[in-house]
């Protein structure tokens, strides 16, 4: 009985010890979270929000600590891209006066990175290219000085704005040709259906001095290029529907194109391997690596995920790694991006929404981050 | 060509296989022949010779599934390069806008092969526009699609852009005649 009262006794003093540990909370403090410093692991997911697609946004992503840093709202079938100095995000976007209907009124507006503020706009004619996410629809001169956007009515052209005064300082005729891959400080080269390249060259205020066309590299009837560029050190990889590899060399006053080389051996080609996806490529610089997702398909399975990552050198064309997804349970890759410092990350992001990180130089899978938005397309970082 | 011939068999024979509504296929494919099934099985070949047909290789790929005749499935063989949502499935059909929405006036063209008929159509896609987008009935077909420096052949531009409201709603596929071999 004794054993009974003091155990009764030892139990309610203990309550009332739990009772003393459970102060109450103490008051919190609404704050603003800050931006970290920039890393070379931070992502901008471009998420087309295609099932309501007058609200896109851009999700800025660590790689490091899997934490969702922010967003950047971006409005209607938008061009996204950063400066060259990583300070900087622009987006070119439509907005409708009522919503989702009324008065269109196209815009750039720049978003500071550091503040993810918007703080500046430049209001265009309403020409601006709509369609799927490419870095080749908006970007900046090598020098920042000029910002180029690309117009389809549907005919083609492509605006020339002063990022430092926020105007529109021009606005050239690239009948035939379309899209703007920037090069050096003054020019602009667009993809034309005849399989080459128009390349137009500023002068200093941002007017057109001359054009000029490359010869044709590509046939776009029997093996079209994907209308993306995979940004290397001297200029682009552009890859076919067949895997074919054209790089381009935009260092010079003409852009300057490669022998093209296979992504396929007499295998591969056997099992109907092919590239696929809406951002089909990326490139280690320093490593002169290639990143490709590749799926087994046929005529018309172009925007199809990958079922493997398959990896290049860049020196050799040979391959050195295929990565399968299957087994790590992500599903078919539309869109890849890869860091360019030393420890490199291999960011994924596949046809369920789902962003997965990778080890860049073992393929090892080191997180997926559920449903990144709603239809993560493009991936960009600096 | 016997390589994707045995692609077509092994994909039609599962698919025949799991699909309830072709138990009857099914039933029957346990006891035909591999060679007498196939031509059962409505499958669209309209890939070109020397292709390898499509694979579904995710969900949005629905390229080598059986063309059907029903408007609200991405697998209509009207629909062989629409990307985008099926107005049929947005209060309009095949080749009708939806009401409060106004089709757009330019578009591009693609040819989409009849199984039924055995006959190749060339077909325009359209866009309705000037509502957000249905969000009803995903379809991302892309047979013969070409990215968007050869505009009359490609799906990825918002062809309403050219519409006093161009936000884009969903997608139509109208038959403009036959394409002539």
């Amino acid at each position: 009985m004794r054993t009974i009262v003091i155990r009764a006794a030892l139990l309610s003093l203990a309550s009332c010890a739990r009772l003393f540990a459970a102060a109450p909370l103490p008051a919190e403090h609404l704050t603003l979270t800050s931006m970290p410093p920039d890393s070379p692991h931070r992502i901008y997911v471009l998420d087309e929000a295609f099932f309501n697609e007058i609200d896109a946004r851009v999700h800025l992503f660590d790689g490091d600590t899997y934490r969702r840093l922010g967003q950047i709202d971006i409005g209607f079938t938008p061009a996204f891209n950063l400066s060259p100095d990583g300070k900087t995000s622009v987006a070119a976007t439509t907005y409708f006066s009522r919503g989702s209907r009324g008065t269109r009124t196209d815009v750039v507006e720049f978003t500071d990175n550091a503040t993810l503020k918007t703080t500046h706009e430049i209001v265009l004619p309403s020409k601006r290219a709509m369609t799927l996410p490419t870095i080749f629809t908006l970007g900046f001169s090598a020098d920042s000085r000029f910002l180029y956007v690309s117009y389809v009515t549907p005919a083609a052209s492509f605006g020339v704005l002063d990022p430092a005064k926020y105007t529109v300082i021009d606005e050239i005729d690239t009948a035939g040709c379309v899209l703007v891959i920037p090069s050096g400080p003054n020019r602009v080269s667009s993809i034309c259906e005849s399989g080459n390249l128009l390349t137009v060259t500023l002068d200093a205020q941002g007017h057109e001095a001359s054009r000029a066309f490359s010869e044709v590299f590509f046939d776009a009837d029997r093996d079209p290029i994907f209308a993306q560029g995979v940004p290397e050190t001297n200029g682009y990889a552009f890859i076919s529907f067949l895997g074919e590899v054209h790089e381009v060399d935009f260092s010079g006053a003409q852009p300057v194109i490669r022998k093209p080389w296979p992504l396929l051996a007499a295998a591969d080609k056997a099992g109907h391997w092919r590239p696929g996806g809406y951002q089909v490529g990326a490139i280690h610089r320093h490593l002169n690596r290639l990143y490709v997702p590749m799926h087994q398909g046929g005529e018309g399975s172009h925007k199809d995920g990958g079922t493997e990552i398959w990896v290049y050198d860049l020196s050799s064309h040979q391959r050195v790694a295929r990565w399968p997804l299957a087994a790590l349970k992500v599903s078919g890759v539309l869109a890849i991006q890869v860091s360019q410092d030393d420890a490199p990350l291999l960011f994924a992001a596949d046809d369920h929404s789902d962003l997965a990180v990778f080890d860049a130089l073992t393929g090892k899978l080191r997180h997926v981050e559920k449903q990144m938005g709603q239809t993560p397309w493009l991936i960009l970082n600096n | 060509m016997r390589s994707i011939d045995r692609l077509f068999e092994k994909s039609s024979r599962a698919l025949a296989q799991r699909t309830s509504r072709r138990s009857l296929l099914a039933a029957l494919g346990q006891v035909l022949t591999g060679a007498a099934l196939i031509p059962l099985l409505p499958i669209d070949r309209s890939a070109r010779a020397g292709e390898a047909p499509a694979t579904p290789a995710n969900p949005h790929a629905k390229a080598a599934k059986p063309a059907t005749d029903d408007p609200k499935s991405c697998d209509y063989w009207k629909y062989c390069a629409v990307d985008g949502f099926l107005c049929a499935c947005c209060g309009g059909s095949s080749n009708s806008c939806p009401p409060g929405t106004a089709p757009s006036p330019i578009t591009w063209i693609g040819t989409c092969h009849n199984p039924g008929d055995d006959r190749d159509y060339i077909v325009s896609y359209n866009d309705c526009c000037g509502k957000v987008s249905c969000g009803n009935c995903e379809c991302n077909r892309n047979e013969r699609e070409k990215p968007m420096y050869r505009p009359s052949r490609n799906n990825d531009l918002n062809w309403c852009m050219a519409n006093a409201d161009s936000n884009y709603h969903c997608s139509v596929s109208v038959i403009l005649g036959v394409a002539e071999k």
